[in-house]
């Protein structure tokens, strides 16, 4: 017997959904040169944290780090979902561990409920609020995901303390994605946002509401700004506030954007700046925006053998795009075809690879 | 014989007339209206269920077809049957049908062109177990030969039984041996039973043909006509694991390891090269992980696409009706292709097929000129070969040479041959291998291309017109030479360079990006600054003003993570980008059109006026716009400063209201074609048709997706299509396939997907075959065939408890299913399996079934919950009221304490706890029971103990043996057993054994006077007093008088006498029965002896027809019994 030879790979930029593609696809990596030559080098704790939550959610993984911590060898097994609770580090927004896995959960054995506690708002990591409102829904409706995928915020937490809650429940697929075909982006008919805030005055929220309209609504009136104010054990251990906002078209499309507030920064700021973000989003165009991008990617990658095609937008040609295409090579041997468009934007075209879930139980 | 005509009919005379009025009433409905109506309501009601029914049965579950419809690869036609029921004639048979060559014998895979877009490859089934097994899971069609004198064999049941589990193809049953038959009842008889059998197997109805006898090595040519047009008109559904993964079957294998490596280590891992048509979906061009029955498991080094060796008719005649002799066509390198002369031909082929080969690997390695001096001066002799070869192998050898010649021409790499006429097949080998050469080259010449493309944009567009002008060239020089030989060749040229020439500008830009992202030299971040770089200068061409510029340059930059402080720095230019770039007017105007509340023609005539360079203009519009959000009010307003500041006739208001109204409704289409009101085309239709419509649809978007790149590009996105005729190389094969290569035996080369490629516990349903002569042992060792692959492994059987429990069987249940759970490569749940215990000819004795067991896959996992039942017992030594002292369950304190908490009962059902141990040397524990519990009861505790899998899996090599039917793996138990003479092993507390209980002797029960006199009456014990006087029957004396003595005394005399004959009878008659029952012994044993003589007759002639293999006409069989 012969496993699969281990594929090396050099640096940990994208190591997130380096890790999960790897588990989809069952290839052992060897992952080396993880900030050799930092004061600190080796993997830090929010990637062990993530290597213990892939664990958790499969069963027969072994992860071996080396003694230095520059290198690991990952070995995945079998996906096979569940009831799951990880404790994130606070280094790090709960996003950043639960972005990569919405694709993952969807080809375990059993339905995943995986509950996540540590920061729900940072400005370095997608926010909760926006895998709650754009990605999860995008997801939805174009791979035909049933109603059960969902994500419940229970607590909201702030950096740097953290102590927020969330608990995502995610269904598994029978057979195989179905192929996505996405072309028009059409023109945003209505914008909709959440303003957060966590041990600061209400007003905080409403303050940021005011300026985000202030900013959106000479472009189109319907803008709804919900305010969610958490108080008593709901609202983590540190002080903070944050705005979402996320634009709607009228051809299914979604663009998000996000930002939470800083030391030297008036909600005013925030809210303006943020609005300021979301108009830029809408100005690159494409069927995607940066958020909802690796996870429509993946799922493209792993639909059946048809072709799928996709507009994405200035905006989303990153250099983490560049790292997660050739780890796709890599990993999957799957290239993708690019198209510029006159209008700026780029094309991308692929071949499904059929990918089935073989880790559900047959009655 | 003539028809004698007859009279002809009168037209005209009474009589005539007479009829003429009969049929116009006849033919009036008024006359009858009954006829004409509908018999009932309730028949036509149940003629319409009855056409629903019919027309909804023939309804199947919408499926994929990937297959493509243009250019479809070969249908691979199976000849399966036991030794010497003529599958080599028929093969024969058919190919002359349908190529008119005669073949003399076949070793391999020969395709040949059936109709206008179907080709069929015949493929001879070998016999043994492995063979079968990989026949069954490529065949599209099978065609079963049963010997009509012989009936059914058990090959033809186990292949049926191999089929069933790995989908099941189309099989068609072909009766053979029919001229045997003396009487035609007797041939009417076997050809109704035989079929009846058939359909009980397959379904009723299933198709079975008849072939009489031989004529001239051929079966009768009608019968054959028939039975290629039901070929042709087979229609094939798609089956669930084809569909689902890339295959091929073998025709071709070469060796291309370097002689120098072969001579160092005569075992060194070999480079071959095998080709075939690929089925199933798109093999990746690089590293595609693929798995060859009775090899292993390999990755792919390289793949490419050939010319097809045997095209389908081309498209420009498919307005002919019949295909003409010259399109006839037959492939088959494996196979002996055009030998006349056997002994001649096959010396000849020998050595000059090595010395080739060992040439192709030298130039292959060095590219040294003088072996292609060698190879030049080579050519004399081959051509002195060619003269005793027909004429018509001249013509196809003639042709082929002059396609390979004009393909290695146009890649404009190598010295052109000079095409002569009389060219041998091998030297068409040696021409295909110098097309695979060329092929690298040609992408060694991509490479060098693509690397240009880095250096600059500038410099890239010089380079790449230095290379359209350098092909351009070199095909105009080429043309000129195609003068000579034939025009339709250089109007094909003309082709090529004209689609070149069309595609190079739009795919210079192309490749790029692809070139960018996956160069593996630049690191990501270079790669998006260079893409970067490009995309500004593409959108400088989009007159974008300088402003947008330097906003893409500042969007390229990115944050790093480790340095918080740059973060903050980031921030705040980020915000000052942003608060700069939404304060100009132009963009936001531009940004307006992005919402649903802008307007369409306004983004239209921005840009216009954009071009025009007005800036007073934009400034007055765009000023409007942002004043007011609705469309009306704006043009209210400008209607409002129009009238204020002009004073104009009437013919000029007419024209400006004009065309204001004009504008409001280009306004208004634009915005309701934009609404998305789905397809208004839609009918309403039912599921059935809508998924179809839907298949259909996305199949026609795969098509078209990537039409507009080039081959090579197209390949390395989406890989090879099926159908295509495509060269894999494979490195690291183990020496033993080259060396014991057999191309008798199928090679299949199946691709894997991401999941196939790891191993762990599979779990399957599985079931005993009910024709298998014995059950299955938990770890004995077992051969499955699932997926693509054949191992060796060793399953353990559970049956669901309550089904919250998996627990252990020993052996397989007779006539039900039970789990089984084993270590080996992983498999989608849901697939279908077979599972034999040996493949090995030897092993298979005369008559057994040797499908062991089939089933299909549930689960996989890395660990399994299998558990057995085990009880532990200990008796007591001390009891109390409600505890005991337990001693010989445990060992040590230590297990006890594990054990403190468990539940524990009596074999007499009283239920207790393990409490804690009592002393430090021996395991005796106190224990509470719900009861006082005697001395002589036994305590028990029972607990599950979980059975662990052993991970043991190898793959059946048998393609890499000297004798491919003598693969063997791990033996059976029982096979160990016996040659180490060793018996079962039997434990003598497992025997049963008479049970001898002492009786026991309990104390009377009493119950005490104080407790007596509570209870209720009817619960009190009742004593009662012995009687003091007897009874008046014990009183009475009974006197008989004379009378009933002398009855009595002659009963008794009467009964005396018919018992002692009773003995009498009965003894003669036990001494009767013991002579009759030695007589029948004596006949038994004769008769048993005439059975043995019997069957040892019938399987000396069975062995007989045995070695008799190749001569079809055998004589003196008998029916099967």
């Amino acid at each position: 017997m012969s496993t699969g030879q281990l594929k090396r790979f050099k640096g940990c930029e994208y190591l997130t959904h380096r890790l999960v593609l790897a588990t989809l696809s069952g290839t052992p990596i060897r992952v080396e040169g993880i900030y050799p030559d930092e004061a600190d080098p080796g993997v830090k704790d929010y990637q062990v944290s993530f290597l213990r939550l892939l664990e958790k959610l499969t069963n027969g993984s072994v992860i071996e780090i080396s003694y230095t911590g520059t290198s690991f060898i990952y070995r995945p097994g079998n996906i096979i979902g569940g009831r799951v609770v990880h404790d994130c580090p606070t280094t790090k927004g709960i996003g950043y561990f639960l972005e990569p896995i919405l694709i993952l959960c969807l080809f375990a054995k059993t339905p995943t409920s995986l509950t996540l506690t540590g920061v729900t708002s940072s400005n370095e990591d997608i926010g909760v609020d926006v895998l709650r409102t754009s990605v999860l829904p995008s997801l939805q409706k174009r791979f035909q995901v049933g109603d059960e995928l969902e994500l419940r915020i229970l607590k909201r937490g702030s950096a740097p303390g953290g102590g927020g809650e969330v608990n995502f429940l995610c269904p598994v697929i029978k057979e195989s994605l179905p192929p996505i075909r996405l072309s028009e982006f059409g023109r945003v008919f209505r914008i909709r946002g959440i303003a957060s805030s966590t041990r600061v005055s209400p007003a905080f929220a409403n303050r940021l509401v005011e300026s985000a309209r202030g900013v959106l609504n000479p472009f189109i009136p319907d803008v709804f700004i919900y305010t969610d104010v958490r108080r008593g054990d709901e609202c983590g251990n540190s002080p903070g506030y944050s705005i979402t906002l996320v634009a709607e078209t009228n051809k299914g499309c979604s663009y998000a954007a996000e930002h939470c507030g800083e030391a030297g920064e008036t909600p005013e700021d925030v809210g303006s700046f943020c609005a300021k973000k979301l108009l830029e989003v809408i100005e690159s165009g494409g069927c995607v925006d940066p958020y909802t991008q690796p996870s429509t990617l993946t799922g493209m990658l792993l639909s059946s053998e048809d072709v799928n095609t996709i507009v994405v937008g200035q905006l989303g040609i990153t250099s983490q795009l560049v790292v997660f295409l050739r780890d796709v090579k890599a990993l999957f041997n799957c290239e993708y075809r690019f198209k510029e468009l006159e209008s700026g934007q780029v094309e991308m075209s692929c071949l499904g690879k059929g990918y089935l879930n073989v880790n559900r139980r047959i009655q | 014989m003539d028809e004698k005509k007859g009279h002809y009919a009168k037209h005209s005379g009474p009589k005539a007339e007479k009829k003429k009025l009969k049929k116009v009433s006849d033919g009036s409905a008024s006359n009858n209206p009954k006829a004409f109506a509908v018999a009932s309501a309730g028949r036509m009601a149940r003629q319409a269920m009855r056409t629903a029914d019919i027309s909804q049965k023939k309804l199947h579950v919408p499926m994929v077809d990937r297959t493509p419809d243009e250019a479809p690869p070969p249908v691979i036609v199976a000849v399966m049957g036991p030794p010497g029921t003529g599958k080599s004639t028929l093969i024969k048979s058919l190919v002359r049908r349908y190529s008119k060559y005669t073949i003399s014998q076949i070793t391999g895979p020969i395709t040949v062109v059936a109709g206008k877009k179907r080709r069929i490859t015949f493929l001879e089934c070998p016999n043994d177990l492995s063979s079968m097994i990989d026949v069954a899971k490529i065949a599209d069609l099978v065609l079963l030969l049963i010997d009509a004198n012989f009936g059914f064999e058990m090959e033809t049941m186990e292949f049926l039984n191999i089929l069933a589990p790995h989908g099941m193809p189309r099989i068609m049953g072909v009766l053979t041996h029919l001229d045997l038959f003396k009487k035609t009842s007797t041939l009417r008889e076997a050809k109704k039973r035989l079929k009846h059998r058939f359909w009980t197997e397959l379904y009723q109805g299933a198709k079975l043909f008849y072939l009489s006898g031989v004529l001239n090595g051929r079966y009768p040519d009608r019968e054959i006509l028939n039975l290629s047009r039901f070929i042709s008109v087979m229609k094939f559904r798609p089956l669930r694991w084809r569909n689902q993964h890339p295959y091929l079957l073998a025709d071709r294998m070469e060796d291309l390891t370097l002689p120098v490596d072969i001579e160092q280590n005569p075992k060194v891992g070999r480079k071959i090269t095998l080709y075939g048509y690929l089925h199933g979906t798109n093999l990746p061009k690089h590293d595609a992980s693929v798995h060859i029955p009775g090899v292993g498991d390999f990755v792919t080094s390289d793949v490419s696409s050939l010319e097809d060796p045997c095209p389908p008719p081309d498209a420009d005649k498919v307005r002919r009706r019949r295909l003409s002799e010259k399109q006839k066509l037959i492939y088959g390198p494996m196979a002996d292709i055009g030998g006349i002369l056997f002994d001649k031909d096959r010396v000849y082929i020998e050595v000059p097929t090595s010395n080739f080969s060992k040439d192709e690997n030298s130039e292959a390695g060095f590219g040294e000129r003088m072996v292609m001096q060698l190879q030049e001066a080579q050519q004399p002799l081959g051509v002195d070969g060619n003269s005793g070869l027909q004429l018509f192998s001249n013509s196809d050898a003639i042709d082929t040479v002059d396609r390979e010649s004009s393909e290695i021409d146009n890649v404009g790499r190598k010295t052109r041959r000079q095409p002569t006429g009389l060219i041998n097949q091998e030297l068409i080998k040696e021409d295909e291998g110098a097309f695979d050469d060329s092929d690298v080259n040609s992408a060694d010449e991509n490479e060098d291309v693509d690397f240009t493309g880095k250096i600059g944009a500038i410099n890239n567009e010089d380079e790449s017109d230095n290379e359209e002008v350098a092909f351009a060239d070199s095909d105009s020089d080429l043309g000129g030479q195609f003068d000579d030989e034939d025009s339709n060749l250089r109007w094909k040229e003309g082709l090529a360079s004209k689609a070149a020439l069309a595609y190079s500008q739009s795919g210079k830009r192309r490749r790029n990006i692809q070139k960018i992202f996956y160069d593996e030299s630049l690191s990501p971040k270079d790669a998006y600054a260079e893409y970067k770089g490009e995309s500004a200068k593409s959108s400088e061409s989009d007159l974008v003003v300088s402003d947008d510029e330097e906003d893409f340059f500042k969007v390229s930059k990115v944050a790093n993570e480790s340095i918080s402080s740059n973060h903050e720095k980031l921030m705040e230019s980020e915000s000052d980008r942003l608060s700069k770039k939404w304060e100009n007017p132009q963009l936001l105007a531009q940004l307006k059109s992005r919402f649903i509340t802008g307007s369409l023609l306004d983004s239209i005539e921005g840009q216009e006026e954009v071009s025009q360079d007005d800036e007073e203009g934009d400034f007055e519009d765009l000023e409007d716009e942002e004043n007011s959000s609705d469309n009306e009010m704006e043009e209210s307003s400008g209607s409002s400063v129009t009238a204020e500041n002009e004073e104009s006739a009437d013919e000029v208001d007419f024209q400006t209201e004009r065309e204001e109204n004009a504008r409001k409704k280009e306004e208004l289409r634009l915005r309701f074609e934009e609404e998305d009101r789905g397809d208004p085309e839609k009918k309403d239709v039912d599921w059935y048709t809508e998924e179809k419509e839907k298949i259909a649809r996305q199949l026609v978007i795969n098509r078209e997706a990537f039409e507009d790149m080039d081959p090579e590009s197209r390949a390395e996105i989406e890989g090879y299509r099926a159908g295509t005729y495509v060269r894999i190389v494979i490195n690291d094969v183990p020496f033993e396939f080259v060396e014991h290569f057999d191309s008798r035996y199928p090679v299949v080369v199946g691709g894997l997907l991401p999941n196939e490629q790891r191993y762990g516990l599979v779990q399957v349903r599985i079931k005993r075959h009910r024709w298998h002569k014995k059950i299955l042992k938990t770890n004995d060792p077992l051969i499955f065939s699932m997926g693509w692959r054949r191992f060796q492994s060793i399953p353990v059987y559970s049956i669901s408890d309550s089904r919250t429990r998996n627990r252990m069987l020993k052996y397989t249940p007779e006539h039900m299913h039970c789990f089984g759970t084993f270590y080996g490569p992983f498999v989608a749940p849901n697939s279908g399996f077979c599972a034999v215990q040996s493949v090995a000819n030897s092993f298979a004795k005369a008559g057994s079934f040797r499908i062991a067991a089939t089933g299909s896959v549930l689960n996989i996992d890395q660990s399994t919950d299998i558990v057995k039942k085990l009880k532990l017992t200990g008796v007591p030594y001390k009891i109390f009221k409600n505890t005991a002292f337990i001693k010989k369950m445990f060992s040590s304190p230590l297990e006890v304490a594990k054990f403190e908490g468990a539940n524990i009962r009596t074999v007499s059902g009283i239920r207790g706890q393990v409490k804690k141990a009592v002393d430090q040397e021996h395991g005796h524990f106190r224990a509470t029971f719900e009861d006082k519990i005697l001395m002589s009861d036994i305590v028990f505790l029972r607990a599950w103990y979980p059975v662990q899998v052993r991970k043991f899996c190898t793959m059946v090599t048998n393609l890499l043996e000297t004798d491919k039917t003598e693969w063997n793996g791990m033996r059976l138990t029982g096979e160990v057993r016996h040659e180490l003479g060793l018996k079962t092993p039997l434990r003598p507390n497992s025997q049963y054994q008479e049970i001898v209980r002492p009786s026991r002797h309990f104390n009377p029960l009493k119950v005490p006077a104080s407790l007596q006199a509570q209870l209720p009456f009817n619960s009190r014990q009742k004593a009662l007093r012995p009687r003091s006087k007897p009874t008046y029957m014990q009183k009475r004396t009974v006197l008989l008088n004379a009378e009933e003595r002398k009855v009595r005394d002659l009963l008794q005399k009467v009964m005396t006498l018919h018992t002692d004959k009773e003995a009498k009878r009965k003894a003669k008659k036990a001494a009767e029965h013991e002579r009759y029952h030695k007589r029948m012994q004596k006949e038994e044993q004769a008769y048993i002896e005439k059975k043995r003589e019997e069957k040892a007759e019938w399987f000396a002639q069975h062995g007989k027809r045995l070695r008799q293999d190749g001569n079809s006409s055998g004589s003196g069989k008998r029916s099967k019994n």
